[in-house]
């Protein structure tokens, strides 16, 4: 079985960029979901039995708040509850005794039905900002150590070069993650700095295997093979590893998706279907971004090598 | 690798199997109806508050006050013994003293029905009354009576400072205690009444911290507390005095709190689909790569039980852990590394076999070979797991004290949620060596040497 993957790096890397230009656009339209635990807000949920009208809630929130509010309804499929959020327009937090009033407020005007406060989220604008970059930080801080590692690790494959291509291979698939929290309208939060984080050992891990076998192929056939030939022939022996693997950990994902689905747990969902995107553009990048564009970087080393022999 | 004999394999499969069912379902023994754990199973898993319910809080002074670290460590005092009046015990508070931040964390308890966080975190932020008192007498729930009640020597704002000190030449620790002006007569008057024969009490709110004998009068405002006082303890009671004289009331805009129903729908499901999903991909991986597929399915069994076990606090060196449910994720990831390690493995020994090589030298080869790719491929995703447990994890922790320098300007993150990825993540991966790597060689090995098994088809090879 002989493939040539590397030839073809001009079609994976047209569909990689139009799929970045495609978030990058859908950013602007959809417009980005920055969840209160990274820009501040108060958004405090309530369940209820019977008829309430969000209209009655909303001017009753803002009167006892004494500040603009959303008020969105919801009914759970499974459970049959009904709940509703009410939300500070502001990206502030409130103080414990406000909610208090609140809730007293709501139970005294509905008292038939069974108005129970199930959650109240509030966060500090500075401690959220704060916590965002503490995130962005950690995650640019466990690329860069990564980088080194390959270049120490690969060294006999051109180390430098192979660690940078990984992180772009990397980039590809965060942004991949990142479109899909748009396309879902997940809010962007905790969550998405674990699946980043979950998908950036993932996408390394399917990289690094590639490298490995290129590694090992370069130490056994020595240099009679070219760096197109010696990376097809890893790309070959690699893929089926590749793809079983991602298959397994995408059936288990899928699993957990079809079931926090019909339980309505959307904590859940809104973590594993981004993996589920992310592990499969992992896998994809890992195979044939990484590779390929290293491929390109060693060619065009070679090439101007060969050009300026004469200064030698 | 040494020859490895044909019981090796019902050795590994055995402890195994002992310790996944020990790992689940924990030993308990029962005297009458009280049961006494052993080991602890899954059941004990301490869930973190985002799956059974609970606040998370961040309590600050008020806007515009610089609060020395005496005063924070005197707010810590309090929140402490708050928690406890309030029946909490499993809870985390954590200081964090360049942003001037307390924060609270503590799972709703399971057979709470009224869910009211407000007033928990209401009462947990008040300024603490704090009262010096005569005698010692209480009624049987812990509560001032008699002249105990009526006789108020101090209140927390008679006092200027309580200090923990050490003198040299007893080698004897002490808290050393400064009045205000305010309380320096009223002290005088009832240490002078009262020495000799006297106690006097020290309350925060209506619970009791301290209740020193008065040896002699003191006149001039400077006290000494002594009495088998440990470097922390003197420390402690010091703290908690001076949260008497705390200017400020803590505040909060930074707090959540989850209904522990909304949590456990989502715990069930969480292991419902575990269960299915490890099913199914027991079947992909078995169809695929048959005999090493088996092995490999046990070993991540093994992986599995170990992980758990390392979350209850099966292992005595090892103490329980909160799990949230970006730790479940961290299993999974983890999870899907060891089935990586075996799918890697197992297409090693087909490629070799496919060779034409013997049987036992492909197993050997395959194993080999595969070990690069696992070692580089595991080493970076622990990389990924340290830097998050140092970037989330409580700041005493050794990961966070590695990597201080380089968080310590975003003081400390509401994040426990993220720490706990970290650690299941790591342990994982470090789970993965031993059982995706090492147990899964010697069982494959010690399986090989059966006759009927020997067939390069069960390995991947042509028929």
């Amino acid at each position: 079985m002989k493939h040539d993957f590397v030839s073809k790096n001009k079609i994976f890397y047209t569909i990689s960029i139009c799929l970045m230009a495609l978030t990058l656009i859908l950013t602007f339209v959809i417009g980005l979901n920055l969840d209160i635990q990274f820009k501040g807000g108060a958004i405090i949920s309530y369940s209820y039995t019977g008829d309430v009208n969000a209209n009655d809630v909303q001017s009753l929130a803002a009167s006892t708040i004494g500040e603009k509010v959303n008020v969105q309804g919801k009914t759970d499929v499974a459970t049959g509850k009904s709940t509703f959020d009410v939300s500070l327009a502001a990206t502030k937090g409130l103080p414990v005794e406000t909610i208090d009033k609140l809730t007293k407020a709501l139970q005294e005007k509905y008292p038939d039905n069974a108005v129970t406060m199930t959650s109240s989220n509030n966060v500090d604008p500075t401690i959220g900002r704060e916590f965002f970059a503490k995130c962005m930080v950690a995650v640019a801080f466990a690329s860069l150590v990564m980088v080194v590692y390959i270049a120490f690790r690969f060294k006999r494959i051109g180390g430098w070069s192979a660690g940078v291509m990984c992180m772009l291979a990397l980039l590809h698939d965060m942004v991949l993650v990142y479109a899909t929290f748009i396309v879902c309208q997940f809010p962007i939060n905790e969550n998405f700095v674990v699946v980043i984080l979950t998908i950036l050992g993932y996408s390394i891990n399917n990289t690094i295997v590639v490298y490995d076998r290129i590694r090992e192929n370069k130490r056994l056939g020595g240099s009679k093979l070219s760096i197109r030939e010696l990376v097809n022939k890893s790309l070959g022996q690699s893929i089926t590893r590749a793809v079983n693997t991602t298959v397994s950990t995408v059936i288990a994902l899928a699993v957990i998706c079809i079931v926090a689905m019909l339980y309505g747990v959307n904590s859940i969902l809104s973590f594993a279907f981004p993996m589920i995107i992310g592990m499969i553009s992992g896998v994809y990048s890992s195979l044939f971004i990484a590779p390929t564009l290293w491929v390109v970087w060693q060619e065009h080393k070679i090439n101007k090598k060969k050009a300026e022999p004469a200064k030698a | 690798m040494k020859r490895v004999g044909k019981p090796v394999f019902f050795i590994v499969l055995v402890l195994i199997a002992a310790l996944t069912y020990t790992a689940f379902f924990g030993i308990y023994t029962y005297n009458g109806d009280i049961q006494n754990t052993i080991v602890k199973g899954a059941n004990d898993i301490r869930w973190g508050i985002d799956i059974r319910g609970g606040v998370d809080v961040t309590f600050s002074p008020p806007e515009g006050y610089d609060a020395t670290d005496d005063e924070m460590a005197a707010a810590e005092s309090v929140i402490k013994v708050r928690l406890v009046t309030q029946n909490i015990t499993d809870s985390e508070v954590y200081t964090d003293y360049n942003k001037d931040r307390i924060i609270v964390r503590f799972p709703w308890k399971a057979d709470e029905t009224n869910f009211d966080p407000q007033s928990a975190i209401a009462e947990l932020g008040e300024t603490a009354m704090l009262t010096f008192r005569e005698g010692k007498e209480v009624d049987e729930s812990g509560k001032p009576t008699g002249v105990t009640a009526e006789n108020i020597i101090l209140t927390g704002s008679d006092v200027k400072k309580a200090e923990p000190r050490v003198l040299q030449d007893k080698n004897q620790y002490v808290v050393s205690l400064e009045l205000e002006e305010s309380g320096k007569q009223k002290f005088a008057d009832a240490t002078t009444r009262l020495a000799g024969k006297g106690v006097i009490s020290i309350w925060m709110d209506d619970v009791l911290i301290s209740y020193p004998n008065v040896d002699d009068p003191i006149t001039d405002g400077n006290a000494m507390i002594s009495g088998g006082f440990t470097a922390a303890s003197a420390k402690d009671l010091a703290d908690k005095i001076n949260s008497g004289a705390l200017p400020f009331k803590l505040e909060t805009e930074n707090y959540n709190a989850i209904n522990p129903t909304l949590g456990l729908g989502a715990k069930d499901a969480m292991v419902l689909a575990g269960g299915i999903a490890f099913a199914l991909v027991a079947i992909f991986i078995i169809a695929i790569y048959r005999l090493p597929g088996v092995v490999a399915m046990i070993a991540l069994t093994g992986q599995m039980a170990c992980t758990i076990a390392a979350i209850t606090g099966f292992f005595p060196f090892i103490p329980s852990f909160t799990l949230t449910l970006p730790g479940i994720a961290g299993i999974i990831l983890s999870i899907g590394v060891g089935v990586d390690a075996n799918v890697i493995t197992s297409e090693r020994i087909k490629e070799e076999i496919n060779t034409g090589k013997s049987l036992d030298g492909c197993i050997d080869l395959g194993y080999s070979r595969a070990f690069t790719a696992i070692f580089d491929s595991n080493i970076t995703v622990v990389f990924v797991a340290v830097i998050l447990m140092g970037a989330f994890g409580p700041p005493s922790s050794l990961f966070a004290t590695i990597l201080s320098p380089l968080f310590r300007f975003f003081g400390q993150s509401t994040a426990g949620a993220v720490y706990s990825f970290g650690y299941t993540l790591l342990v994982g991966i470090i789970l993965n060596f031993v059982f995706g790597v090492t147990a899964s060689r010697l069982m494959l090995k010690s399986l090989s040497k059966f006759k009927p098994l020997r067939k390069a088809w069960l390995y991947g090879g042509k028929k």
